[in-house]
């Protein structure tokens, strides 16, 4: 395993775009709000055509949305 | 909850309420001495089958009624990886237990010993399926 996790800034973009709700974009992409809580929250990976479709809604890339970072290690949150 | 949540809740309820007291009773009383048609065999059967019947239909009205809107909404990708990890999870189930009931057991059972090892397979693959698209519900939740 890269020890790298798929990371996302949905909520972020959410948030710039007009304060847009989970149901809202779920909508637009043609998924639940509970789906896009997963892919918020790093618990669903989406397909591509899903993730392309959430970059198209915002009107940025797919790397503005989606990156692929070095998990952080265990435990570094209490240092 | 999602919709397909509380389906998959609903069944998993429905499977505990009709077989669980089915398959508790064939155990302590088997059918094995009564031959082959079994009434008493038939008659349970048919009772567990009707109450899991019931209990899906009327689950699925009920939540029907409560969000109608829920119920016209497609499965989405996720449902989807959902329910194809669960159903091949229980696709090795079913298999394991066609091999015993049917090409293992025959040799040294017969009648309502076999049919139920089928039937408790079939429920068992069920129950495997459903309790994996719970658990993946709530785990990506």
């Amino acid at each position: 395993m890269s020890g790298k996790t798929l990371n996302n800034r949905i909520r972020e973009l959410r948030f710039l775009n007009g304060e847009m709700t989970q149901a809202d974009l779920g909508n637009e992409i043609g998924v639940t709000r509970q789906t896009i809580a997963a892919i918020e929250q790093g618990k669903y990976a989406p397909t591509l055509e899903a993730a392309f479709r959430i970059a198209d809604v915002f009107g940025v890339g797919l790397d503005d949305v989606f990156t692929w970072e070095a998990a952080p290690e265990k435990g570094a949150e209490h240092r | 909850m999602p919709y397909r949540e509380k389906i998959v809740w609903l069944s998993l309820f429905a499977i505990a309420v009709a077989f669980v007291p089915y398959f508790t009773y064939v155990a302590m009383m088997p059918a094995a001495s009564e031959g082959l048609p079994s009434l008493r065999q038939l008659i349970l059967y048919a009772v567990a089958t009707g109450v899991q019947v019931v209990i899906l239909l009327g689950g699925r009205a009920w939540l029907a009624l409560r969000s109608p809107g829920d119920v016209r909404i497609p499965p989405d990708e996720r449902d989807r990886a959902i329910r194809q990890k669960s159903v091949q999870t229980a696709y090795f189930v079913l298999i394991g237990g066609t091999i015993l009931a049917g090409v293992v057991m025959p040799f040294y059972s017969s009648g309502w010993e076999i049919v139920n090892t089928a039937l408790f397979m079939i429920v068992l693959a069920e129950v495997v399926n459903y309790s994996i698209a719970a658990f993946s519900y709530r785990r990506q939740a």
